[in-house]
């Protein structure tokens, strides 16, 4: 059944003349206005005045209103001046390449091996997992036991087989890697779980039909799993990016950005900045700072990927 | 239905009654934030809480602690949810910053006059701004020495500490086991990374003691980057060079187990050395003077202090001062404050007042902590100014990335000292501004 409406203006839609049909259209508002007000509230209010406070110099203590204004200043002295946010930088960018890298080819190849037909493929599924669902901190704490120098149990592998022993989490050249190794062994589970459910998704019969042809598993990897699995590659690459280059907790509970910085990352150097050193409006720049860069790349990854799938 | 309506009156009644008796019982709620939180510093604290709510029944207190690291952040974002405590312990280096941004409530007349009676005027500069104002009660002074152990020590052939970084560096060396896989099993020299104090208190107490300043007397630029600087931070180069010290061994945790000889640190580690199961107390702790440096001419060391004070939006000012007298106050002559009892025997520190140091000298007396009141006397009060907090993490690390070899003593102050005036020259601006 339909009723006749009545334009209103030109940012309202139709208001139907029925009363049973307005009463429901305005429920409809009301149902999606909370949402709508909570995004503002507590989205886009924060990220507007923590935009504002990247601008003025606050240290958290004074009065919002008595902030003195610096302009692009915070922004500037970042890029130019702080040798600790460039060298956080360049660590952020080298956990990224490597934890997304890493988990995106071990995430697809022990999918691979569990989407085929091994023994005690669901207690393999679960193990992957189970880093996944471990709290992050207590994750870092046991690494540090493992990685230690001296007592560690690597090293004692290590030295029983001959090898020199090595610093790890305390050695400026190694403490990054390591950091990477540890968010592998903590999230590849995450990602298997992805890919496996991208696996099960492509039809059997491409696989049939590929075999009649004489293709043989590489040829089936190439051709088939590779192309139909873009889209979840798409998903776990953008996703993956965006949470290593937001790194934080297992930083902060390992080293702390130690050895003097070597392993200093984004936004642990924004928590000290704001909350050791109350230069929050310094530490909102930052924000904004790493903000533009994962909409860069994330732009860059999803046309890169999207536009391909589309083509194949 | 009269019935009905009398029960309800008398409900109400007996309600409002119960209410406003409690309301009027305790019609004050403080909060105190600290950072002694373990379970023995807890239960002190909160004996002294209870005698204090008991001859003062209508004040009810609340403690709150965290943990140090985490004390700064929890003063900052307290302040900014609103939600503040009335009475802080916190460390002198945040009080200027604290100042500038309105934090603190100053404190009353009577207040200040029993702080300049009471306390040695050294230690009441460390709770003042360069203006001359006192903002709270001073508790802890907290001056380094280097503790050491003495079995290590003979272990390795010494039965006495250096006195000298020529020494420092023979006896660390000699003390250093590393077994035939490269593991570290003892270390002469523990040193602390990760920890700013336990990085940049040391590396000052060494400066001191070579002759050199952390920064100018009018606290308006650096003056660590100076020849006595670099020698104090080529003294940790030489000592990774040698083996005498090495960063994977970190001397607070490994002190205790008796894996260290030596670190430089502050009295109030008598507690934890005290339950220690790798070393003996009584017999194999000692400590010793800084070892003199090269352009030195006596042992020097830096002291720090803490105090407490009033948040300046706390509603109940008048009453967290009167709490906060109250504790450090001596009610009963020669029997000291609640609070010098408290960091003398819960804590092995130092405590501020006249009448504590008098009344606690006896458990001040042994080995440990005389040493320390020895150096309380001729330690350097740490210089406390607005960015004081950065300079010194920024010092922490670049001592760091000497001890792991990424950098040179020379190059290291320098960036220090570089960054450091820009700190001190923008809060100079920030304050006429």
């Amino acid at each position: 059944m339909s009723s006749p409406a009545i334009k209103s203006s030109w940012w309202m839609p139709d208001i139907p003349k029925s009363t049973v049909l307005r009463r429901r259209m305005l429920w409809a508002y009301a149902f999606v206005a909370a949402p709508i007000v909570a995004l503002l509230v507590f989205l886009a209010g924060p990220i507007l005045f923590s935009g504002w406070v990247s601008l003025h110099r606050w240290d958290m203590l004074s009065p919002v209103g008595d902030m003195p204004w610096r302009g692009l200043q915070n922004y500037v002295f970042l890029l130019t001046r702080d040798s600790i946010f460039i060298k956080a930088l360049g660590n952020t960018f080298l956990f990224a390449i490597g934890g997304v890298g890493a988990n995106t080819v071990l995430g697809l190849g022990f999918a691979l091996l569990l989407n085929s037909r091994i023994r005690g493929r669901t207690v393999w599924r679960v193990l992957y997992f189970m880093p996944v669902i471990t709290a992050p901190l207590a994750l870092a704490v046991m690494f540090a036991f493992i990685f230690d120098r001296n007592y560690g149990v690597v090293n004692s592998v290590i030295t029983a087989m001959g090898l020199p022993r090595q610093p790890f989490l305390s050695g400026p050249n190694q403490a990054l890697m390591t950091l990477v190794f540890i968010a592998i062994y903590q999230y590849v589970g995450y990602y298997i779980v992805i890919f496996l459910a991208g696996l099960q998704g492509i039809p059997q019969d491409y696989y049939d039909a590929a075999q009649v042809d004489g293709a043989g598993n590489w040829q089936e990897f190439r051709f088939i799993t590779l192309p139909l699995l873009r889209p979840v590659m798409l998903f776990v690459v953008v996703t993956n990016t965006i949470g290593a280059l937001q790194v934080f907790d297992l930083v902060f509970a390992t080293t702390g950005g130690a050895p003097a910085n070597s392993s200093m990352t984004v936004v642990l150097h924004m928590y000290n900045t704001a909350f050791k050193f109350s230069r929050m409006g310094r530490a909102s720049a930052m924000a904004f700072i790493l903000f533009a860069i994962i909409m860069l790349i994330t732009v860059m990854q999803v046309r890169l990927l999207r536009d391909r799938t589309y083509q194949d | 239905m009269s019935f009905i309506r009398s029960i309800f009156v008398l409900l109400s009644l007996a309600l409002v009654l119960t209410f406003g008796a409690a309301t009027l019982a305790q019609d004050t709620t403080l909060t105190m934030l600290t950072h002694w939180g373990t379970e023995d510093q807890l239960a002190a604290q909160q004996t002294i809480i209870d005698a204090y709510m008991e001859s003062n029944p209508g004040v009810s207190i609340e403690l709150v602690t965290v943990d140090f690291g985490e004390l700064r952040t929890k003063i900052i974002t307290g302040r900014t949810a609103g939600i503040s405590a009335d009475v802080y312990h916190f460390y002198h280096l945040w009080l200027p910053d604290f100042v500038n941004s309105g934090v603190l409530d100053q404190p009353p007349d009577d207040a200040l006059a029993y702080i300049n009676e009471n306390v040695a005027q050294g230690t009441i500069d460390a709770v003042s701004t360069s203006d001359g104002q006192t903002w709270g009660y001073p508790t802890e002074v907290n001056p380094y020495l280097l503790v050491y152990n003495k079995r290590l020590l003979a272990e390795a052939g010494y039965d006495a500490p250096p006195g000298n970084w020529d020494e420092l560096k023979e006896i660390a060396a000699a003390i250093t086991q590393v077994d035939d896989t490269g593991a570290i099993s003892q270390v002469g020299l523990g040193v602390m990374p990760g920890w700013d104090s336990g990085i940049v208190h040391p590396f000052s107490a060494l400066l001191f003691s070579n002759g050199g300043n952390y920064l100018s007397a009018d606290r308006t630029v650096a003056e660590f980057n100076s020849p006595q600087g670099i020698e104090t931070l080529q003294l940790y180069a030489d000592l990774v060079a040698n083996g005498g010290t090495d960063p994977s061994i970190n001397g607070l945790g490994n002190f205790p187990s008796g894996t260290v000889g030596m670190v430089i640190m502050a009295p109030w580690w008598r507690a934890t050395l005290r339950a220690a199961e790798g070393v003996d107390f009584e017999t194999e702790v000692g400590v010793a003077e800084i070892p003199v440096g090269p352009s030195g001419d006596a042992p020097s060391s830096i002291a720090y202090t803490w105090l407490f004070a009033v948040d300046s939006s706390s509603p109940n000012k008048e009453a967290a001062w009167d709490f906060i007298h109250w504790m450090n106050a001596e009610h009963d002559e020669g029997a000291g404050s609640a609070i010098g009892d408290f960091l003398v025997n819960a804590l092995g520190a130092i405590p501020s007042f006249d009448h504590d140091q008098a009344a606690f000298a006896e458990s001040m007396s042994d080995h440990y902590v005389s040493a320390f009141v020895a150096a309380s006397a001729y330690a350097r009060p740490e210089q406390i100014v607005a960015g004081g907090q950065e300079i010194k993490t920024l010092l922490q690390v670049e001592i760091e990335a000497v001890l792991a070899g990424m950098t040179t003593p020379e190059d290291a102050l320098a960036a220090v000292e570089q960054q450091a005036n820009a700190i001190l020259e923008e809060q100079r601006m920030m304050a006429e501004e």
